[in-house]
């Protein structure tokens, strides 16, 4: 939801299907990705993979971006466990705003979007 | 206390992150609030487990995971109820249901231990998989200090929003006055772990530096780290999505 605000911000209309699935292209981010192919690997377990994806991050957007990038990918690896394990809902805008493309891109199929 | 420190990685870390990894390393290691400080660093120690546990394996593979019984390949002598919250939470959090938040907490395992539990899980998470994405092994568990914890339950508590009570920002007064930030409104997962507060203000405190400080959040026109704004809730949103985490 985040993404579409920032989207609406910079005047872009990032395409949201690079979050779900097989996570293909780069949603109009620029190096997206690249940035979620790195996302895909810290959460895997493949370390030839995360070593690739953590040199190409490296190489191309530079170190500062890498520590920035694991940094992000991990907090919300564990945010994602906090709001699943309180089982807090979405909030009522939240909800409203993103009603499309939940539908859309099959996230109102996610198990725990039954108890929301 | 072990000392956190980053110097073994390939790429300069901010300070800010050495500084707050640093002191969340010597927080989980104190006695909390409803956890001894043994405890909290066995269930750090779980944590990490959790990922080799047979059982846990076999549910994440089923359809279902309420369908496969069997014992968790354990680590620590934490109680039965805390081994099953933290293997749950750290290897399949997304198929949780209210039944089984019920019956977990039903028994030996209070809410009050529970919403603790998560707290020091997701700050363990946190930091481990930052290591992770650097190439780094994880830190050394801390040494548990001694003492007793605090057992001190805010006032105000609302209940029925989420599985656990919550502490509406208009009830956070007194000694929670300073819970939420102030100016804006505080989403549902400023307030997920209210029910235990020092557990709340310890994430955000590795929230704030990982991703963005709360008066930062809704801030779309300054870049306030190496990746743009974009970048960040690219990145966000694919690890929420590969986690199945709708929130």
């Amino acid at each position: 939801m985040l993404l579409r605000a920032s989207g609406r911000h910079d005047g872009a209309d990032y395409d949201l299907a690079a979050i779900v699935g097989d996570g293909d292209g780069d949603g109009g981010v620029p190096e997206g990705r690249l940035l979620s192919r790195f996302a895909e690997a810290i959460l895997g377990t493949d370390e030839a993979a995360l070593a690739t994806a953590r040199r190409e991050l490296n190489a191309t957007l530079g170190p500062e971006a890498l520590v920035d990038t694991a940094a992000v990918a991990a907090l919300f690896n564990a945010i994602d466990r906090i709001a699943d394990a309180t089982g807090i809902p979405l909030e009522d805008d939240k909800m409203a705003d993103s009603a499309d493309f939940r539908a859309t891109l099959g996230i109102d199929d996610f198990p725990s979007m039954a108890h929301r | 206390m072990t000392d956190l420190s980053y110097e073994q990685a390939s790429v300069a870390v901010r300070d800010d992150l050495v500084a707050a990894h640093g002191r969340a390393w010597k927080r989980l290691a104190a006695p909390g609030t409803w956890l001894s400080g043994a405890e909290r660093v066995a269930i750090m120690a779980e944590t990490r487990n959790a990922a080799d546990c047979g059982l846990c394996r076999r549910r994440k593979d089923a359809l279902s995971p309420y369908t496969v019984d069997g014992a968790h390949d354990r680590l620590s002598a934490l109680e039965d109820g805390l081994i099953e919250v933290v293997h749950r939470v750290r290897t399949d959090s997304a198929r949780l249901k209210p039944a089984w938040f019920e019956q977990v907490t039903g028994g030996a395992v209070t809410v009050e231990r529970y919403v603790e539990t998560v707290g020091v899980l997701a700050q363990t998470v946190a930091i481990d998989t930052f290591a992770r994405g650097l190439g780094l092994a994880p830190w050394p568990l801390p040494v548990a200090e001694d003492g007793a914890p605090t057992r001190r339950r805010p006032q105000g508590l609302g209940e029925g929003e989420a599985w656990v009570p919550l502490l509406a920002p208009e009830d956070a007064t007194g000694a929670e006055a300073d819970l939420y930030p102030a100016g804006r409104p505080a989403a549902y997962i400023r307030r997920a772990l209210s029910l235990v507060p020092a557990e709340l203000r310890g994430f955000f405190d590795i929230s704030d530096t990982q991703y963005l400080p709360a008066a930062a959040i809704p801030d779309f026109a300054t870049e306030h780290r190496a990746i743009s704004r974009a970048q960040i809730e690219l990145v966000a949103g694919r690890v929420s999505s590969l986690n199945g985490c709708v929130y």
